[in-house]
This record gives C-alpha cells, sequence and structure tokens, in this order.
C-alpha cells in the first residue's frame, strides 16, 4: 500500500523516512501516525537498511502535534486512545533494531517533539524552533515527552520547557542536550548523511546490540545492565558458536 | 518571630514573592518550621498561581549548623527537612529560585527542591558543611546528582568548594544566568509568563514529570496516557484550543 504522507528512500544502506505531508506543518495525524508505524516496520526488515534517518527536510517543519481543530472536540476517551496509538509509534521506533537518527529540519512542536526525542540521537539546522506547547493549550504531552525530556534534559529544564510552552532555538536545545549536533542550514543535509552513511556501514547486529543496551540501561540497575551487556558481547564475539 | 526569617509578598498578578533569609543566629529546626508553615499558606491559597523563592543581600535561606544533636534528634531533622522539601515539590503551582548571592547546604537543598533556578553572576552553590561532617539530610545529594550527574555531584560534595555562577549554569544547576543584580526581575518575567499557561495543565504536567522519573519506561507512559486524557475533561482544554483557533489569549481557570 503506498504512503500518503511520507515517502521512503533508501540509498548507501541508509533508509530515509521523510515526512512529507505536503502542508507547511506535518501534523502527526492518525493517519502519519499509522503511516509511520509501518514505516518502520517496513525499513526495521528491510535487511538492504543499516540506519535509518527520520526527517522532514527540506520542508520548513520536523513535525507538529495533532490538528488542534479536532483535538479541541476529543473526549478522554478519544484522547486516551490517542496517546495509546502514539506511544506505540514511539516505541516501535525505540524497538526499531536499527538506529534511527532524528533530523530535525526546522519547527518540532508538541508531538513532533515527543517523536524526536524517540529516535536514538538528534541532528538539528541551526534554523530549529523546538517547543512542548501543551500548557498554552490546556494539555500535557501524551506520546511519552513526559517521562522522556526529562531524562533526556534533566527535570530542571524540562519543567521549564513544560511551564514556559516556548520554542527554542537550535543553541539552547544544544545546550540543555535535547539536541546533540548543529549545523547550518548549508551543512546541515551532508552531515546527516555522511553521519547514517557511517553508521550503516558498522555489523548490523553490534549496532542493534548495542542500541537494546543503552535503552535497557535507563530501567535496569548496574548489575543487571553488566549482565545483558556480557552475554551480548559474548555472542557478539563467536558468530558461530 | 521566627516568621521573620521567611516572608511572603503577594502580588496582584498572583505571584507571590517569598524571601527566605534565615541567619546565621537560627536554629535548623526553627527555619524549617517556618518553611513549612508557609508553604501550607501558599498551597492553600487560591489567588497563589506562581511562587519565586529569593534571599536577601545578607544571604539565602542561612541558620546555623546542626550540631551535637543525638541520633534521634538529627534522624527527626532529616525527616521534617525532607518532608519540608517535599511539600514545596507538592506545591501544585510554579517555583522558581532566584540566587544572587550565596547558595549554600540547607540553602541549595531549598533550591533544588524547586522548579528550576535562576542565578545571577554573583551566586555560588555548595555544600560546605562537609568539613564539619555533615551531608545534606533534606534530599539534596539525591536531587543534585540527578540534575548534574553523579560525577559533578561527588565533586562538589567531597571538596565542599562553591562554584560560581558560570560553572553552576555550565553544568545545567542552574536554567538562566543573567548579569548581577537582574535576576530577579528576569525571574518574575519568566514566571508571570508561566502563569498565564494553564495552571492545571502545569500541576498535572509536574506531577507526571515526578512521579514518572524515578520509574520504567512503560509504567511512566501508562502514567502518562492516563493524565493525558484527563486533561481532555476540563475546562482548560477547551479553553487553551479554543483560544489556539480563535488567535486570542486563553483565559484558563485552573479548572
Amino acid at each position: 500500500m503506498p504512503y500518503k504522507k511520507l515517502r521512503i528512500e533508501i540509498a548507501n544502506r541508509v533508509g530515509y523516512v521523510y515526512l512529507n505531508s505536503g502542508a507547511r506543518f506535518n501534523k502527526l495525524s492518525i493517519t502519519t501516525i499509522r503511516e509511520l508505524k509501518r514505516a518502520f516496520t517496513q525499513v526495521d526488515g528491510d535487511d538492504s537498511i543499516g540506519a535509518v534517518v527520520l526527517s522532514g527536510y527540506p520542508g520548513e517543519s520536523f513535525a507538529v502535534g495533532a490538528d488542534i481543530g479536532q483535538m479541541v472536540n476529543f473526549s478522554s476517551e478519544e484522547a486516551f486512545h490517542f496517546a495509546e496509538l502514539g506511544q506505540s509509534l514511539f516505541d516501535r521506533i525505540e524497538s526499531c533494531s536499527k538506529p534511527v537518527i532524528g533530523a530535525l529540519n526546522g519547527i518540532t512542536m508538541g508531538g513532533g517533539c515527543d517523536l524526536a526525542m524517540s529516535c536514538d540521537f538528534r541532528i538539528a539546522r541551526d534554523t530549529l524552533q523546538i517547543a512542548h506547547p501543551g500548557a498554552r493549550l490546556g494539555i500535557i504531552t501524551g506520546f511519552c515527552g513526559t517521562r522522556k525530556l526529562p531524562r533526556i534534559v534533566g527535570k530542571n529544564f524540562a519543567r521549564e520547557i513544560f511551564m514556559s510552552s516556548d520554542p527554542y532555538g537550535a543553541q539552547d536545545a544544544l545546550r540543555m542536550g535535547l539536541v546533540d549536533r548543529v549545523y547550518s542550514t548549508e551543512e546541515f543535509w551532508p552531515r546527516v548523511v555522511t553521519t547514517a552513511e557511517q553508521i550503516a556501514r558498522h555489523p548490523l547486529a553490534a549496532l542493534s546490540a548495542a542500541k537494546r543496551l543503552i535503552n535497557a540501561a535507563e530501567d535496569t540497575d548496574l548489575r543487571t545492565g553488566c549482565l545483558l551487556e556480557r552475554e551480548a558481547a559474548t555472542h557478539l564475539n563467536t558468530p558461530f558458536g | 518571630m521566627p516568621d521573620k526569617l521567611c516572608t511572603i509578598q503577594s502580588k496582584i498578578d498572583g505571584i507571590a514573592i517569598v524571601t527566605v533569609s534565615g541567619s546565621p543566629a537560627v536554629a535548623t529546626v526553627e527555619l524549617l518550621l517556618s518553611l513549612q508553615r508557609r508553604f501550607a499558606t501558599l498551597a492553600g491559597d487560591d489567588h497563589i498561581r506562581g511562587v519565586l523563592l529569593t534571599g536577601t543581600p545578607q544571604g539565602f535561606c542561612c541558620c546555623q549548623r546542626v550540631q551535637n544533636c543525638t541520633l534521634n534528634e538529627s534522624a527527626r531533622l532529616s525527616s521534617l527537612g525532607q518532608q519540608v522539601m517535599f511539600a514545596l515539590e507538592k506545591l501544585g503551582k510554579p517555583c522558581l529560585t532566584v540566587i544572587e548571592q550565596r547558595c549554600t547546604d540547607l540553602g541549595l537543598e531549598l533550591a533544588l527542591a524547586s522548579d528550576f533556578i535562576i542565578a545571577g553572576q554573583g551566586a555560588s552553590f555548595g555544600f560546605p558543611a562537609i568539613a564539619d561532617g555533615m551531608i545534606p539530610f533534606c534530599g539534596g545529594s539525591q536531587r543534585l546528582a540527578r540534575l548534574v550527574g553523579k560525577a559533578k555531584t561527588k565533586e562538589i560534595m567531597f571538596t565542599g568548594d562553591t562554584i560560581d555562577g558560570e560553572e553552576a549554569y555550565r553544568i545545567g544547576l542552574v536554567n538562566r544566568l543573567y548579569p548581577s543584580g537582574e535576576a530577579l526581575p528576569r525571574a518574575e518575567e519568566l514566571l508571570a509568563h508561566i502563569c498565564t499557561r494553564s495552571p492545571s495543565a502545569i500541576r498535572i504536567g509536574g506531577e507526571v514529570v515526578n512521579a514518572g522519573y524515578d520509574i520504567d519506561l512503560a509504567t511512566a507512559c501508562l502514567l502518562e496516557r492516563d493524565a493525558f486524557a484527563l486533561c481532555f475533561s476540563r475546562f482548560d482544554q477547551r479553553e487553551g484550543m479554543q483560544a489556539f483557533l480563535d488567535k486570542r489569549q486563553p483565559q484558563f481557570s485552573g479548572e
């Protein structure tokens, strides 16, 4: 089935998932979320792909939340199911066996910010505007952001971002640790491609094991994490054992 | 008399400025009890939408060093201190700390229990009481380690040295740093701005952030999903989204 809201390209072992709604802002509608889930299942299962880039390049926005015109009339029941759907997408991205780079090409707001945080790390263009405007709209975020943002930038910056609801630029995002690298408009895409291709050249089994272990580090005590690491490393070192 | 150590000035825009000077002559327990009463007042007053903790040029949250306690007294003091800091975290209203001077020991513990810290360049932070054989007892070691990492926390606690505003800003202990004397007005501006946002979203969001931080991702996400759904049965959600669509300023009720 073709995609309506996104496009997938594969080059040099990198799978590019382009959010491509055709509108100025890539809204995370129910259709877009479902297509993203399908896209990540597809790239995860494609052996010719070693790393994934998620981006709205060359558009103006990476992603923004759902359509406010629709959400304004959500019942609690509908909001519950919407959060559940969004969270299942982010779980799909986190559990994708390949590294996923968030290439933040521009406006990244609300659900779009949570989407960026489900990627393994984030590279931003210097025109980035990133915000969590929930408190301005009378809601909290529902796509895992209340847990992920404090873990990425620390509780205090997370509270400032949530409470102010204001957009932050690329340099602030870099200082807080919300994005990992910032490049100028000219440099941005070439650097995303080089980084992704560099990662995709490494053996996939090692990349997958590293991703699983680092994700597990968040939720396990050190000793259990070390046991997991030993098992994974032993397995990798003896590919025919 | 002890409540002079900690005074509340309420402003018409719903912001309460809490000046916690303390005094080098006051016993720690007196200052903690004073803070406890103040936080109960702030939590119960619906006219207060946001809180700013600040000190005086003489200091921020100063008190006598704890000395010569029995084991029981010391344990009771730590329980009280931790309750007071949890009470601040559970205020349900945004609470920023402004530091223009020394912020050490109990002062740093208090600042760490607020939502975040804004500092002037002349600020300094640390736990110098280690020199007298004391460690933080109101949750400060746990909050600092979660905020700036274990290594920085150990460096600060083991040496007992204070770090200056620039260093505190660099390691993420303070969110914003301003030239000396400008931190208070800038913090007031930011808090007034935050107070135009939905009080219920801020309260629920703060609670979910705190509750989710120390548990596993899957459970934290369940909690968030339910809290997110709850927002959609409240006035603030309809008002916030309708105002966005109408391109006007929302009038939140906190309901």
